[in-house]
């Protein structure tokens, strides 16, 4: 008897699964028990807790101290410049970065979509592709070796005669630019390639056909059939771009602290103050998300206005 | 299109692939310099960086201590990656799309928030920072990652596969391990060394949830944040290498998935 | 409760809704042990309904389904000695023949033995012999077709399920593989319960026929039943071409029913009712049931007629005749393409046995 043969036909077995499979709605519920746990659980679990903690007076828990209910955490964020000019300059940065991929990234996918011949465009997407499968850290630091001091492009520009002295790109929100949208233009790249490859080519023969020189078909055909590729890529490099906390802190400097930095702080630096932290990460992940339903709800409209 | 917006086109294309990979180049040369000072001009060649790494009992450890993390996450992606998906895909019920964006939540909510939420709920459950600590952050990371790729797999098979097995007398669980698993296998690959790489690679989790002792890049944070040395570039080199050899395995598996569509 | 021994499958008024739509209605038919049972219909008529009831697939919202005295309504597939050909096949595309006809026979704890012996004769039965290590996508259509019905026989079923197998495969193939399908049938001696939407693939193979129509039946009846002698005129129009013929019931003459058509008497059987005088019917009279003379036949009750257009369709022709002077009063009959050329100014007698106008029950 195979394995499978002798469980099936074992009366234990038997008996136990045909009482687990007895109905359609009991063999429902069973498929539905561990995702239901690990989405309460895992997935809104933490964020509860953390908005929860945001109201609190003291946390983690003292000896002999019960924590208040309070919302000054709340309030402190609005009454001081060190922790909303970050809070907008995060945003700022995000939303900058996020347009400057989406140009970088737009003609890349263009490209690969739409001139590379169908056998030959994995190969080419693969080679885009197997940078970002090197994690944050390692691409962070490739950027600094990049635009050190004693980095590359200083090294190229004085060899040109065009600098006596290295140009100081470190430490600055350009060379956070740089990193950010190295690490994020994957992101951007793969939804818009997927919504530019599923557009027919005969859509473009027929524009022009019809008329309509390149820019037209571009602006009137291409542009808003990869309205949902833009904006699912937007949306992922803004949202992933708000997130980082360790490229920051390597690439950027005292002016351009983002909110990232000041949250760790209230963890790490500043000794624990958990539930002002708490607040702020509520509060940034309101807007963030606030922020991109927005977009996609002008993106839904606009587009539709400029297929008419 | 016309030839210039062609021709210009493949050159956005082909600097946009310098960009790519004109750091990560600089990155690995950096590392064979015979002195300990980053920066250019580069004088004298040396693998001694190399062996010092290899050589170096706490980074091998660190490394041990990271794959330990990466493997563990992965299996446990995979099994409730999958069941997720065997529950989401199929099933037609009142609040679906609901739970649906509720299951992808934190493969899209910002990175430190996601650390710091799951920094206070270990407090919560009493977890202390440390290794299962990092691996519950990495896990709740990467399921929605596996569900979706399974998800999409499971969409193309054929009802009558399981119903067939059904018939020849199998129960729901040896119809899904003996037809469905076999079914998925070319997904759960390229989702599992997708998870790999995710957790291997992970900083921001790693730093809030772990203990006193560090992951791979919470290590080279560490080692960053007290000044460049050529060391690093060493150990970043190995990395990069062997994330790019897992994802070129991944990426192979996953274009079995477009292919090995059944009759 | 299960009737007579040679039933093997009772469907014991059986009714299955899903929503507001009721897909099976009442279904009340006995199964005999090694018939070939096809049911026929449109899409929608419940027969695949029926088909998903007897594996297990879909359960009844009323009565009951009874295998070989079994009551197994509320069993689930895996429990019921059933087994079915799907429409794709559902070939496990991970094993290969040999696995894929072996899969019923390993779960139901067969040994190992006994499993590679039942497989090798059923893929030797079948000519697979020489595939049985081959996955299924290095397979034409027909050895598909054909490994999925190994894999049904393999665990000795007492009722084999078909759903449309032969749908997938083109129209030269399916003519050859309906005979190998009958052969295959005979020389097991299993119960087949087909179901298909074809009426020719229905008439070449079945020993009983069973017409569908909106969860109900229509008529049961062999191949000859359903073709000459249809109850209702959705069989009549649903198999084959027809005549259909509308008329007041007049009277009867020497046992044939006598039916007052535009004015014309013409003359013909019921077979499963008995309409009275005055009633309003409608017949079918098949179109090669017609007989057509170039001549006046001695024959009383042929009708004279005049042919409105001719389609020669080779050996034969089809003429459309009108009978009178009503202008839908048409009759389409065949004729040896010889024949047709000896009608002189379209004029026409037209006859036919009154048992084969049958008049239809709607």
């Amino acid at each position: 008897m195979t394995f499978w043969g002798a469980l099936l036909q074992n009366g234990t077995y038997q008996a136990v699964s045909g009482a687990l499979f007895k109905t359609q709605r009991r063999q429902f519920v069973i498929l539905a028990s561990l995702p239901l746990f690990w989405i309460v659980f895992a997935n809104l679990g933490p964020i509860v807790e953390m908005f929860w903690i945001g109201f609190l007076d003291s946390y983690p828990p003292k000896v002999g101290y019960e924590p208040q209910f309070t919302l000054a955490n709340w309030a402190a964020f609005f009454q001081d410049r060190v922790f909303i000019v970050p809070f907008f300059r995060t945003l700022a940065f995000s939303v900058i970065f996020t347009a400057i991929t989406l140009l970088i990234t737009y003609p890349v996918a263009y490209f690969l979509a739409k001139h590379v011949k169908r056998k030959n465009q994995l190969l080419f997407l693969l080679l885009l592709l197997i940078p970002f499968w090197v994690g944050e850290i390692v691409r962070t630091y490739a950027i600094m070796i990049l635009l050190g001091n004693n980095g590359a492009v200083n090294l190229v520009l004085k060899s040109l005669g065009l600098i006596d002295r290295p140009i100081p790109f470190m430490y600055t929100g350009f060379s956070l630019g740089v990193g950010i949208i190295y690490l994020t233009a994957l992101y951007m790249l793969l939804p818009l390639y997927s919504a530019l490859e599923k557009i027919p080519n005969n859509y473009l023969e027929a524009a022009a056909d019809l008329g309509a020189g390149a820019w037209t078909r571009f602006r009137r055909v291409t542009l808003p059939l990869s309205r949902e590729g833009i904006a699912s890529g937007c949306t992922l490099v803004f949202l992933i771009s708000t997130g980082y906390y360790a490229t920051p802190v390597l690439l950027g400097g005292p002016r351009s602290t983002v909110f990232a930095e000041t949250i760790a702080g209230f963890f790490h630096v500043a000794g624990d103050q958990w539930p002002m932290g708490a607040a702020f990460s509520s509060i940034m992940l309101i807007t963030t998300l606030a922020v991109t339903g927005l977009f996609l709800k002008l993106m839904g409209r606009g587009g539709k206005g400029m297929m008419r | 299109m016309t030839r210039h917006t062609r021709i210009l086109m493949s050159v956005i294309y082909w600097a946009f692939v310098i960009y790519l990979f004109v750091p990560l180049a600089l990155m690995v040369t950096m590392g064979f310099k015979d002195s300990k000072f980053i920066g250019f001009p580069i004088r004298a060649w040396t693998v001694d960086w190399y062996a010092a790494v290899l050589q170096d009992t706490q980074v091998m450890s660190v490394f041990g201590y990271s794959m330990a993390i990466a493997i563990a996450t992965t299996l446990l992606s995979l099994i409730i990656g999958t069941w997720m998906a065997a529950f989401l895909g199929p099933n037609k019920f009142r609040g679906k799309a609901i739970l649906f964006a509720l299951a992808c939540l934190p493969a899209v909510i910002p990175g430190i928030i996601s650390a710091i939420a799951l920094r206070i709920f270990a407090r919560l459950i009493e977890l202390e920072p440390g290794m299962l600590a990092v691996i519950l952050g990495h896990t709740v990371h990467n399921v929605p990652f596996v569900a979706l790729v399974v998800m999409a797999r499971l969409s193309t098979q054929p009802k009558s596969h399981i119903e067939a097995a059904r018939d020849l007398g199998a129960d729901s669980i040896v119809a899904f391990f003996r037809v469905t698993l076999p079914y998925l296998k070319p997904a759960l690959v390229g989702a599992g060394i997708f998870c790999m790489l995710l957790s291997f690679d992970d900083f921001v989790r790693a730093f809030f949830l772990g203990g006193y002792q560090p992951t791979l890049p919470v290590l080279i944070f560490a080692k960053l944040r007290s000044g460049m040395s050529p060391e690093i570039n060493a150990i970043s080199t190995i990395v990069l290498i062997m994330t790019a050899i897992l994802g070129l395995w991944a990426e192979r598996s996953m274009r079995r998935l477009n292919k090995g569509s059944p009759q | 409760m299960n009737g007579d021994k040679d039933t093997i499958v009772h469907i014991d008024n059986v009714t299955k809704r899903f929503g507001d739509i009721v897909a099976v209605d009442r279904l009340d038919m006995k199964i005999m042990a090694g018939e070939f049972v096809t049911f026929l219909g449109p899409s929608g008529c419940g027969k695949s309904t029926t088909l998903r009831m007897l594996g297990g697939f879909e359960t009844p919202d009323e009565g009951r389904i009874v295998l070989d005295g079994v009551d197994v309504t509320r069993q689930p597939p895996n429990r019921r000695n059933v087994n079915m050909v799907f429409q794709d096949y559902a070939l496990f595309p991970h094993m290969t023949v040999g696995q894929n006809v072996a899969f019923g026979l390993e779960l139901k704890g067969k040994s190992r033995p006994e499993i590679e012996r039942r497989t090798d004769e059923l893929l030797d039965f079948l000519q697979l012999s020489g595939f049985r290590d081959r996955t299924p996508d290095q397979l034409s259509g027909g050895q598909r077709q054909r490994v999925a019905l190994a894999r049904a026989l393999a665990p000795d079923p007492k009722l084999l399920l078909l759903d449309e197998p032969l749908g997938a495969l083109d129209a030269k193939l399916r003519g050859q593989v309906q005979i190998e399908l009958k052969d295959i049938q005979k020389r097991t001696g299993k119960t087949f319960f087909f179901v298909t939407h074809d009426q020719e693939e229905a008439l070449t193979m079945s020993d009983r026929i069973v017409v569908m129509n909106s969860g109900k039946v229509e008529q049961s009846g062999t191949p000859e039943d359903l073709y000459f002698r249809p109850a209702s005129r959705f069989v009549a129009e649903f198999i084959g071409e027809t005549n259909l013929i509308e008329g007041k019931v007049r009277g009867r003459d020497k046992g044939a029913i006598v039916i007052d058509w535009n004015g014309v008497d013409v003359r013909g059987a019921a077979h499963d009712h008995q309409p009275s005088e005055g009633d309003h019917v409608t017949a079918s009279l098949r179109l090669e049931n017609v007989i057509c003379h170039p001549k006046k036949p001695a024959s009383r009750t042929a009708i004279e007629g005049r042919v409105v257009s001719r389609l020669f369709k080779g050996s034969r022709t089809s003429l459309d005749i009108r009978i009178g002077e009503q202008e839908d009063a048409v009759i389409r009959a065949y004729m040896d393409a010889g024949n047709a050329t000896q009608i002189a100014d379209d004029l026409l007698w037209i006859s036919w046995e009154a048992e084969r106008l049958a008049v239809l029950r709607d």
